[in-house]
């Protein structure tokens, strides 16, 4: 057999000057380049550097500033926002950009029904075109937090180019962002360039290289011997600890949004009991885990709403504290269980979707209930496909999941756990008719500090109820070579490279 | 003889049918042995809605019965369809993807493949001219350890060695960000020197280096071992020793010796390919070598059934042609074989 393979194209860029190039690493992947179905932190932060939306947050704050809207206006209820663009709005080759091309974009979203289609449909009634500047959204109810929503990827206008009933998983036209794509291949290489058309200001790096790696030790490496400048997502606990005390690299720290917790199955045996639930959660201690488990790249968390947010409130801490096995065995007791009879549970995980660290994770939770002696733990794994199967069909007792915020909103990190009509994921059968009411009152209210009241409520009842134990909230780490400057994420955890420069 | 050897290899092209079809059997079923699906990989925590679930199992075609799903598959496989990806991005041709991948791992093959020869035909000369020897007992132990060396850990060690520690060569990928290259095959030596593009030429060879390295070393072991064996048993035969007595030079004897030293391992280089190609997988991952073993580890995580059908369909039927090759080039080779 003759064996031809024959591809063409190119590979590589141009040989602009060494400065005018960062070279990133990362492990994570590019899932879909559009945003109809991109549903995964690491395209989100690519799709932000190559699209933008009306609003977005000011690089480094939760402030929300214009973008590609210059100003906008909301009717009493916010149920109708107006938004007027910028004029003369150029997608990256050069295509005019207005108002019917952000309707476009929308009711794409609407069409095709992707991942991330509920962002859009849960909350938009429909959206108008009333002239080549203005845009007004119709929503379903008011929504307190829209702008918020606004600067996810599914409301970015997207290039002509995007099939309007169709996901196109490789398109790479994008949108306006302060990048364009100039090359793509797929687990491989993303080049992005400064975009000419952009209507901000230009990129401080006029080329963008993201280099895509199977695992972390290869990424170091690469780092170490300085074929990338910046490692990001994602290094190991252990790498990140000793790359600190290498003065070759910054080891830049941003706190982030990401969470993880136990879920407890509140339908069946013995899980069903909450004295069981919360006495598990008292004997958990989480600064152990985050010091031993996670050697520090971690803080404990103790609520679902996450560290810094506005409304957190430390629930888990005021009700259990950490390791307190005296409150768990007293719990433990008053449920009918006893050393000589003890509580049996099956403890899941899953061994790489959340890094190596998993086994461990589960192994520390074993000897801290098993501390009570009224507690024998049986761990169990299951690859990531088979294992949010089981999650989804309630197949599972005790098990360990997490968390990437949609939206910067008290209500993402509240609603899709604890709202009866919106947790079927989890598969915890969570649900709590006083619950669900706090939960829709606070979406509904536009005065911050009623809401976090109502959140403050929720989040006592969590403590009270423990359909999850909240465990730990992680920060994110950027590794670079010394003279690479400009490392930018706020609380969106977005990183925006067109403020990264070399010195 | 031509026609006899004409009938032959038919029949061991018909072969491989029945192989891959086994094959596909097994691979087909242990991936849905497990509960869950690529869909449920893909859509993992996030929150959708139950009946979004069920339209995306309906455009994965996974709704249908699995016999359906089965001959469905293998239809396409007889006209050459390698089916569509069902994890990101989704209804991508399987095909495009080992047109994209496999020249990747064939370049680092048959790199690895030349070295391995090289190094065990030096090992094993060097041991069995120096039979009974303390070199010859060094050749003897570095094909043990050349043999159970495994691949990501010897991979690091040189990653360290050369990279971090002497910063020669480069630990990862195929060419360094901003080099150009107009591939034609997709081996990048080869399209380097086609085009004449030096410094991708430069660039490429630097890359490949520790990891043809690594896996050359790797199964070198198996050669030095036979190659050893073999010369020893030759040289100790009649003919050789008529050739001694007539005052043949000694470069002659040894040309002759491992010219009939060479026919079993021309058999064992057929047998190291499908190691080979096992080996690579390996290797890929340790140095992120943008290959057809990589994919297959990243589509097993996704679950993406097609894709991983497809590539071990394509693997299984280019080791059934490679072994096809090696049987008949052994054919040629030896009188003796018969048909």
């Amino acid at each position: 057999m003759v064996f031809s393979v024959v591809a063409s194209g190119c590979i590589g860029g141009g040989g602009e000057e060494e400065a005018t190039t960062i070279v990133i690493g990362v492990t994570d992947k590019v899932t879909d380049l559009d945003p109809a179905n991109a549903y995964d932190f690491y395209t989100w932060e690519v799709l932000n550097n190559v699209m933008e939306g009306l609003v977005k947050y000011k690089p480094g704050t939760l402030e929300i500033e214009p973008a590609l809207a210059e100003s906008w206006e909301v009717n009493e209820d916010s149920t109708v926002w107006t938004f007027h663009l910028r004029k003369d709005l150029k997608f990256a080759d050069g295509t005019p950009l207005t108002a019917k091309d952000v309707v476009r974009s929308i009711e794409r979203i609407m069409t095709i029904q992707g991942d991330p289609s509920w962002l859009v449909t849960d909350f938009v009634d429909k959206v108008e075109a009333k002239d080549d500047y203005t845009v007004v959204f119709y929503l379903k109810q008011p929504t307190a937090y829209f702008l918020a929503l606004l600067t996810t990827p599914p409301y970015f206008p997207v290039h002509p180019d995007y099939a309007p009933d169709q996901i196109q998983s490789d398109q790479t036209a994008g949108g306006a962002g302060p990048y364009k794509i100039t090359k793509w291949v797929r687990d491989e290489e993303l080049v992005l360039e400064a975009n000419p058309n952009y209507y901000g200001e230009k990129p401080k790096t006029e080329k963008i290289i993201i280099k895509f790696y199977r695992d972390a030790s290869t990424m170091r490496l690469a780092l170490q011997n300085g074929e990338i400048d910046i490692a990001w997502r994602t290094l190991r606990p252990s790498d990140i600890d000793s790359l600190k005390k290498d003065e070759n690299f910054n080891v830049i720290e941003v706190p982030g949004g990401f969470i993880r917790y136990i879920c407890l199955n509140t339908q069946n045996e013995p899980t069903s009991n909450v004295k069981v639930r919360q006495a598990l959660a008292a004997a958990v201690n989480r600064p152990e885990i985050a010091q031993k488990v996670f050697m520090g790249t971690v803080e404990p968390l103790y609520s679902l709403i996450p560290n810094g947010m506005w409304s957190h409130k430390d629930v888990f801490k005021e009700k259990y504290g950490d390791g307190n096995i005296e409150l768990a065995k007293q719990l433990l007791t008053e449920a009918g269980y006893s050393e000589s009879n003890p509580l049996e549970i099956q403890l899941w995980y899953t061994p790489t979707h959340y890094g190596d660290t998993e086994a461990d994770l589960a192994q520390m939770l074993k000897e801290q209930w098993e501390k009570t002696g009224m507690i024998k733990v049986t761990i169990k794994s299951a690859e990531w496909g088979t294992y949010t199967d089981y999650a989804r069909n309630g197949q599972m007792q005790v098990y360990l999941l997490g968390w990437y915020p949609d939206y910067l909103d008290p209500d993402d990190y509240t609603t899709p756990f604890l709202k009866s009509t919106a947790n079927s994921w989890a598969g915890t059968g969570y649900s709590n008719p006083t619950m669900d009411d706090l939960l829709s009152q606070a979406q509904r209210l536009s005065d911050q500090n009623e809401r976090t009241k109502l959140y403050e409520q929720v989040q006592d009842i969590l403590a009270q109820d423990v359909p999850y134990i909240p465990l730990i909230q992680g920060k994110l780490f950027v590794v670079t070579q010394k003279n690479v400057k400009g490392v930018t994420i706020g609380p969106d955890m977005i990183f925006r490279y067109s403020l990264l420069y070399k010195e | 003889m031509a026609r006899g050897l004409g009938r032959y290899i038919i029949i061991r092209a018909l072969m491989i049918i029945p192989t891959i079809l086994i094959l596909y059997t097994l691979v087909f079923f242990f991936l849905r042995i497990l509960p869950g699906n690529p869909v449920m990989a893909v859509v993992g925590t996030k929150n959708i809605p139950p009946e979004q679930l069920e339209h995306l199992m309906e455009m994965a075609g996974l709704d249908r019965p699995l016999y359906v799903q089965y001959f469905d598959y293998l239809r396409g496989i007889l006209h050459g369809d390698f089916g569509v990806t069902l994890a990101f991005p989704m209804g991508k041709p399987v095909w495009d993807y080992i047109a994209q991948r496999f020249p990747a791992t064939l370049e680092l093959a048959i790199w690895a493949f030349t070295i391995s020869v090289l190094l065990g035909l030096l090992t094993g000369v060097i041991g069995a001219t120096r039979k009974g020897t303390k070199t010859d007992t060094a050749m003897r132990v570095y094909s043990i350890v050349a043999y159970t060396l495994f691949i990501p850990w010897f991979g690091m060690m040189l990653q360290y060695l050369f990279g971090i520690h002497l910063h020669w060569l480069p630990t990862s990928g195929r060419l360094d960000p901003g080099v150009n290259l107009h591939t034609v095959t997709g081996l990048y030596v080869l399209d380097s020197i086609i085009t004449g593009n030096w410094d991708a030429l430069v660039s490429s060879v630097r890359h490949l280096i520790l990891p043809a390295l690594t896996l050359g070393i790797v199964l070198s072991g198996a050669y030095t071992r036979l190659v050893r064996n073999n010369m020893v048993d030759v040289l100790s035969q009649d003919f050789i020793r008529a050739y001694y007595a007539r005052g043949v030079a000694d470069r002659k004897v040894m040309w002759y010796t491992l010219k009939n030293a060479f026919i079993p391992v021309v058999t064992l280089m057929g047998l190291q390919f499908a190691i080979l190609l096992g080996g690579a997988v390996l290797t890929e991952t340790t140095f992120s070598w943008p290959g057809m073993g990589t994919f297959l580890v990243d589509r097993i995580d996704y679950r993406d059934y097609n894709a991983i059908q497809g590539a071990v369909i394509f693997f299984a039927f280019f080791v059934g042609i490679i072994s096809l090759i090696v049987d008949i080039v052994y054919a040629l080779l030896d009188p003796r074989v018969k048909y």
